[in-house]
Parts: structure tokens; C-alpha cells; sequence
């Protein structure tokens, strides 16, 4: 059964220069699987996922012939009825564990207040589940990290907390924006398959978003890939080596690799008929 | 060598603790030569970038320009042969200074002349146009920030520039027009580039050797040839290998 599906979704800004549409008619569909969204900065990927938890602010409006979650209008839906699914059914993890996390507060007590305030847990049990919550993702010393304030932490530990955190109430869907990008690559490779692991084991939809292609063949069932808005092209992530669309071989085409060429790299042409 | 670094070791004092960010690492890296650093956060490879501009305290070891020890504090000789780009434009370029500014500074505090000529050439250069001058950083995007950064660092004409991360906080397709930008500068004016990253994909598009760091300590080092074959010799070099990223497209 189709978990998320959005129809001619648009996000628009009105400025003093007149209206700026960020996302302008994007449609998928998403069931129990990981999704990727790729493009580059300003192509709308992070707009998408907000506007799936009606999560943009005026002078921003979101505009959809249809979205849908698992059966409810999110559209029609009230804020009192948003806020009950936020967190608990649709939990988002954001870029930076460093603007993020409270930073004036204890790890343990950020994890913990979810617990106390939403699911009126008793301190003990709290502490538990959050104790529970860093195992999850492979933290060591989930004591110490429970009494360390996010300062305290790597970047790498910071946004295991933070998937932690969005764990915890045990949602239904993820929406992850460039969960790994403030990240070394030894650390982002663990960080995602700890993400892989709780997909596959507890069922839950995932929508990656990420500016690296890479990652995302490696780590995504289907991909979209996004510019100025539009999807320009969806495809299986197997597939994506083998894109049709030049933008997404553009794209691919600017990474450096090991033992590649020392030709410059290919740059990416903005300028066809196709960006419009 | 126009570069030599020879057993340096950086420490720093924190509440009463010793933290050891770089130990006795060596290496040297010769004229024209572009030399590459990587290792994960906290390896202490920005932290040798850091140590050779006299901004980390040096508690062991030599730093070495032409054959001559560095001076302590550096400077005005040293920062016209050596210039730093940082990783983060967002960071690097004072909000409140137009790139004018920003520019016309280091030849102010040098006493060159001919600023004006100079600030527009300087942008030229980069691939920004002149009209950029009277602009503020947050009116200039992450790649075209990083731009300004490097026409900064070359203002005075230096003869080595040391980068670090120079592309991390780039999207993939403003960093390959970051990375050519800097090929084509370093031909057209002979630099010497010391570069670091975690991305062994970009250090090996850019750079001729290689040294791989881990806990502030030198790992192995690797010609491009050794890397391109998987030739490396200690564990942990093949393993930033086998998780560099761009081996996953070929997963």
C-alpha cells in the first residue's frame, strides 16, 4: 500500500519581486521503501520534504492537488492533527547535529523529553528507552553521551543522536535531509547503514535527500533526481549509472574519481531547452 | 624542496589536559609539486596547514620554506610567498566587507600600488565578473564566496597556497568548477599547492603525492599511481580506500 503519495505538489514564495516557485509540480509515490531525492543547492529537494510536514512558514505557500499519508489528507489536515503526526509517524532529521540539538541541554534530556511530555513516561522508563535509542545506532557509551551536552560530541556522534532522537517514537516514515553531509566518509558510510539497518528491520519509508549521487545509488531504492523544481527524471537507483537525462549525467560526470583523468572536469550546462 | 617538515608534533593545553593534535609527522613536498593530506576529522591534517601559518603551537619538529626555518611570528615576507584557503566561504569572508574590501586589504597592509587594476584582474581571474567588486559576500553563492577566497589568497602573488577542504561545503558541480579553477590557476602561475581533504577522490584528481593521516600521525604515503592501482601497504589506508565514495558507484 502507498504510504506517501503526492500529486503536483508547489511550493511558492511571495516576494517584493513577484511570486518564486521553489518546487513547481512535483508527484511520486512512495511505499515501505527508501527513496532518494538528489539535485543541487536551490534545486527545491529540502523545500519537497518540508512541504511533506507542511513545514514552511509564510511567505511560503504549499499547493498540491493531492498529499496524502498513509491514508490521511495532509492537506485538509489541522494543525492539531499535524502535530500528532510530526515526530510520531513522520520524523525528519535535519543536516547539522551543531544547529540542531539544543545546545544548552544535555543529550539525555533532549532524548527524554519527547518521552516525558508526549508518551507521559515516569523518569526511569524514559531513561531506559532513550538509553535504548543510542544502542540502536551503535553508539558505545550510551551512559556518557546520555550526561554530555552536544558540544561534547563529534559530528559523527551528534547526528546518531539526532537519528536516535527521531527514532524513538518509532515513525512510519523518515524524511532525512543530507543526514551524512557534515560528515567524514568513513563515519558517513556507518551513519547510513545504521539508517539501512532500521528500514529494512523495522519497515519504515525513507526519503533521502542528498546532493551526492553517490550515496544515494548505494543507499536508495528509486531515485528523483530535482532541478529548479522539477523532477527532471526518476529512476531505480541501479539504473542511475545508466541515466538518460543529461542533467543527471552531468551530474555523475563532475565527480572526480580515483585514477580517473586529470582532464577538467565536465561542467554542467544549466542552459538547455530542458532547464526551463 | 621548497616545502620541508620534519618530525613536527603540535600540541594543545586544554583545562589542564595535553591534547596531541599533530606527532612527528614529516614530509616535504618539492616546488610546482601539488601534495595532498587526508585522513578523517581529527587526523590533525588542517592542523599542519595551521602550524605552517604559525596559528597552532608547534611543540616539536621544523617547518622549513626554501630551506630556511620559519620565522616566529611569520610575518609580511611569509604571507607574500604563502596563502590559505579555508573550507567554509560561509565563514571565511567578512559579512559586513565588500569583496572590494576583502580584496583591497592584503595590498593595503603590503603597500602595493595599482589596487584598483589589480582587485579587477583579480576577479577576471577567478571567472567572477568586475561588477562583483561592490558586493557583499551574502550576495554571492557558496561556489562564487569560494572564488573570492582564492582571487584573496592571490592577491599578493604568492608562491604556495594552502588549502584546506577547499570544496567540502560545495555542491558536486560547483566544486568541479572549483577544482578546475584551481588546476588552471596553479599552470598559469607555477603555485605550489599543499592541499588536505577527506574526499581521496578530489585529493587524487588534484594532487601528485599523497600522505594519509590518522590520530595526528602519518600513516602511509602514496604516489597516484600507487592509490589509482590500490597499492597502499597498511590497513587503514586501504580501508579510507574501500569507503572513499566513489568506489560505491562501482559497488
Amino acid at each position: 500500500m502507498t504510504l506517501l503519495s503526492v500529486r503536483n505538489l508547489r511550493v511558492t514564495f511571495d516576494t517584493e519581486t513577484g511570486p518564486v516557485q521553489a518546487v513547481r509540480g512535483v508527484s511520486f509515490d512512495l511505499d515501505r521503501k527508501r527513496l532518494g531525492i538528489v539535485g543541487e543547492s536551490g534545486s527545491g529537494k529540502t523545500m519537497t520534504g518540508r512541504a511533506v510536514l507542511r513545514l514552511i512558514r509564510p511567505p511560503g505557500r504549499i499547493e498540491a492537488d493531492q498529499m496524502t499519508f498513509d491514508g490521511q489528507d495532509l492537506m485538509a489536515a489541522s494543525d492539531a492533527q499535524l502535530r500528532a503526526l510530526r515526530g510520531r509517524r513522520i520524523a525528519m532529521v535535519m543536516q547539522d547535529p551543531k544547529y540542531s540539538l539544543n545546545p544548552v541541554m544535555k543529550v539525555g534530556a533532549q532524548l527524554m523529553e519527547g518521552l516525558r511530555q508526549r508518551d507521559r513516561l515516569s523518569r526511569t522508563e524514559a531513561h531506559a528507552k532513550a538509553v535504548a535509542a543510542l544502542d540502536a545506532v551503535q553508539i558505545r557509551d550510551p551512559g556518557r553521551v546520555m550526561e554530555a551536552y552536544p558540544h561534547e560530541l563529534s559530528g559523527g556522534m551528534g547526528q546518531r543522536v539526532m537519528i536516535a532522537m527521531m527514532l524513538i517514537p518509532g515513525p512510519d516514515l523518515l524524511i532525512a535531509d543530507e543526514p551524512t553531509s557534515a560528515l567524514d566518509v568513513t563515519v558517513q558510510a556507518e551513519v547510513l547503514s545504521i539508517l539501512d539497518n532500521l528500514v529494512k528491520t523495522r519497515g519504515m519509508g525513507l526519503i533521502f535527500i542528498s546532493h551526492d549521487l553517490r550515496l544515494v545509488v548505494r543507499f536508495c531504492d528509486r531515485v528523483l533526481v530535482m532541478f529548479k523544481g522539477k523532477i527532471v527524471e526518476e529512476l531505480a537507483a541501479r539504473d542511475l549509472l545508466h541515466a538518460k537525462h543529461p542533467y543527471t549525467q552531468g551530474l555523475l560526470n563532475c565527480l572526480p574519481r580515483i585514477g580517473g583523468s586529470r582532464e577538467p572536469l565536465p561542467a554542467l550546462d544549466r542552459s538547455a531547452a530542458w532547464a526551463r | 624542496m621548497l616545502i620541508e617538515i620534519e618530525n613536527l608534533s603540535v600540541t594543545f593545553h586544554a583545562q589542564g589536559r595535553r591534547v596531541r593534535a599533530v606527532e612527528e609527522v614529516s614530509f616535504s613536498v618539492a616546488a610546482r609539486e601539488s601534495f595532498g593530506l587526508v585522513g578523517e576529522s581529527g587526523s590533525g591534517k588542517s592542523t599542519i596547514l595551521r602550524a605552517i601559518c604559525g596559528l597552532a603551537p608547534i611543540s616539536a619538529g621544523q617547518i622549513r620554506i626554501d630551506g630556511k626555518p620559519l620565522p616566529s611570528p611569520r610575518g609580511a615576507a611569509f604571507a607574500r610567498e604563502v596563502q590559505m584557503v579555508f573550507q567554509d566561504p560561509y565563514a571565511s569572508l567578512h559579512p559586513r566587507h565588500t569583496i572590494d574590501r576583502v580584496l583591497s586589504e592584503p595590498l593595503a597592509i603590503h603597500g602595493l600600488k595599482g589596487s584598483d587594476a589589480r582587485i579587477e584582474q583579480a576577479l577576471t581571474d577567478v571567472g567572477l565578473p568586475a561588477a562583483f567588486r561592490f558586493r557583499y559576500p551574502h550576495q554571492l553563492s557558496g561556489g562564487q564566496r569560494q572564488r573570492v577566497a582564492i582571487a584573496r589568497a592571490l592577491m599578493l602573488e604568492p608562491r604556495i597556497l594552502l588549502l584546506d577542504e577547499p570544496t567540502s561545503a560545495l555542491d558536486a558541480s560547483v566544486q568541479a568548477e572549483t577544482l578546475n579553477l584551481l588546476t588552471r590557476l596553479r599552470a598559469e602561475r607555477g603555485l605550489t599547492f599543499l592541499m588536505v581533504s577527506h574526499d581521496l577522490a578530489v585529493i587524487d584528481h588534484m594532487c601528485d603525492r599523497i600522505l594519509v593521516m590518522q590520530h595526528g600521525r602519518a600513516v602511509e604515503e602514496l604516489s597516484r599511481a600507487a592509490l589509482a592501482s590500490a597499492a597502499m601497504t597498511t590497513d587503514y589506508a586501504r580501508a579510507l580506500f574501500a569507503a572513499s565514495a566513489d568506489r560505491m558507484l562501482e559497488g
